[in-house]
């Protein structure tokens, strides 16, 4: 039923082989001058598209936390979205063993337009769960959330923090077994900032994978066990997120990327 | 049971106005009635009675039109969601067309008031109505997945499927009556899926408003071609539309 196809028996968590994705480049704000109107007009509106990912192989071991370093926001996006099955690669393949959590700006899924109650129920069915295991679910989310006094309220005028704290509660609650995460790996105020942390070693504990991907790796140094950095569209392993920081910081030295350095 | 969810969620936004699922239809065909019936005089347009005969078009129609329209929008509207969604893409589709079915559902009992007013029964014939139905919502489903899926690769194409819409309107017998249309356009008429789907629907009170299988059959061929081609196409366009969202 789901997107996400499940290659059950596989050894790894998550495998990429080969794979190679292009993205369409953002459009530049810039022109929107008489000039560039009239160039649009005379059908100069190509399409561009940039390959962000070529041949990557690599495969993440059930249990393991892996970092993903460089190749920017958009390349560092698709992989996790690849991880996860809700983009699909021009080449080669993904194949995973089980479900894989789509974190990526997760928050954004949240609809202004609803209830905090009704979001719940949305973003939990978006990640795969059923009605009932939402139902279940419900008031621990709430309550984890911060939310529970504000259950019928209409999402619209809840500031942003509230938003990421339950997106990222939500997704917890969907107990997968793997998780593809972006910045927002632990999320708002320093008090519920602890609480992540506590709450996902413990889920390391008991063997669950992540694939995180940031551009502030220094958090990540324990969590982590090794790290893959994205140089120029192409992946390459490195053992710890130290080497990882070390190897992004050899390729801009060589000038191979033009990305701003790391915090 | 997923679809079910999503069309609770919609239920949401529709209890404030229930109520114009009713009036909207009905205010129409009493202004359309009104002006071809009354303003324009008996020309023989249509069958009568002319309201109820009206209405009973009317309702699919806009059950047609909302639904196609909504579908060239869906994945501009729901990019966010779609970037973390582990549903199938197709399920999108899925919900604006069920969405405009339950309206259609919901707004039936103008067909009973319609009834009513004028006092006109149906045969035995209005049990091929649901039949119209289905065959209708496949049509939908299957066109829904086709303009879904290229209005993500032609951007205009929304523009497009709202010219095409309106020319439907007048193309399709909503306002007459298969029977108006000149003999010469007959056949060709009918290749249009919506001139069998809609003699369906009127069928049980007018016996003589399908007078050919023919009609019927090219709606189901249609249906069912167009269903295939948009699983198929949204199939190819898949990878696409992940991409854009």
């Amino acid at each position: 039923m789901a997107r996400q196809s499940l290659t059950r028996g596989l050894d790894a968590a998550i495998e990429f082989s080969g794979v190679g994705i292009s993205l369409p480049k953002r459009r530049r704000r810039k022109g929107v001058g008489k000039r560039q109107r009239l160039r649009r007009l005379a059908g100069d509106s190509r399409r561009e598209e940039v390959w962000v990912l070529r041949s990557a192989s690599f495969s993440v071991l059930p249990g393991e936390s892996v970092a993903v370093l460089g190749g920017g926001l958009p390349a560092r996006q698709a992989l996790l979205r690849l991880a996860a099955g809700t983009l699909m690669p021009d080449e080669g393949h993904v194949r995973r063993s089980d479900t894989v959590i789509p974190m990526v700006e997760l928050a954004r899924a949240l609809d202004r337009r609803f209830t905090i109650r009704q979001n719940i129920y949305l973003l939990g069915g978006l990640l795969g769960m059923t009605p009932d295991q939402i139902g279940a679910q419900v008031a621990s989310i709430a309550e984890q959330a911060g939310v529970d006094s504000l259950m019928d309220r209409y999402l619209g005028a809840a500031p942003a923090v509230t938003r990421q704290r339950m997106a990222w509660t939500i997704a917890m609650a969907t107990h997968a077994r793997a998780y593809a995460v972006d910045r927002a790996l632990v999320v708002g105020e320093r008090e519920f900032k602890e609480q992540c942390w506590v709450q996902l070693y413990e889920l390391k504990q008991r063997g669950t994978t992540f694939l995180v991907a940031t551009d502030a790796p220094r958090p990540l140094r324990e969590f982590c066990d090794r790290a893959l950095v994205i140089i120029d569209g192409s992946i390459q392993a490195a053992g710890s997120v130290d080497e990882g920081i070390e190897l992004l910081r050899e390729a801009r030295a060589q000038g191979k990327i033009d990305e701003p350095p790391l915090g | 049971m997923l679809v079910q969810r999503d069309l609770q969620r919609r239920y949401s936004k529709f209890r404030l106005g229930y109520l114009w699922t009713l009036l909207e239809p009905l205010g129409m065909s009493v202004v359309l009635w009104f002006v071809f019936s009354i303003l324009l005089g008996p020309r023989g347009l249509g069958l009568q009675p002319y309201l109820l005969f009206l209405s009973l078009a009317i309702l699919p129609w806009w059950w047609f039109s909302k639904g196609i329209n909504a579908s060239t929008k869906v994945f501009a509207k729901n990019g966010g969601q779609l970037r973390v969604s582990l549903l199938p893409t197709q399920l999108w589709v899925l919900r604006v067309v069920l969405v405009s079915t339950v309206e259609f559902i919901f707004s039936l009992p103008v067909i009973l008031i319609a009834i009513a007013v004028t006092g006109f029964w149906p045969g035995p014939l209005i049990v091929l109505f649901p039949v119209a139905i289905i065959v209708q919502f496949f049509l939908m489903y299957g066109l829904a997945l086709l303009i879904a899926a290229s209005a993500v690769v032609i951007p205009d194409l929304a523009r497009i499927v709202k010219i095409v819409l309106r020319a439907m309107f007048y193309l399709s017998p909503v306002l007459y009556s298969v029977s108006n249309i000149p003999a010469e356009f007959r056949t060709l008429a009918e290749l249009n899926p919506l001139v069998g789907i809609f003699g369906l629907y009127r069928v049980g009170f007018w016996p003589e408003e399908v007078n050919s299988v023919l009609a019927f059959g090219i709606s189901i061929t249609v249906a069912v071609v167009l269903f295939i081609a948009g699983v198929v196409v949204f199939r190819r366009i898949e990878p696409r539309i992940l991409k854009e969202a």
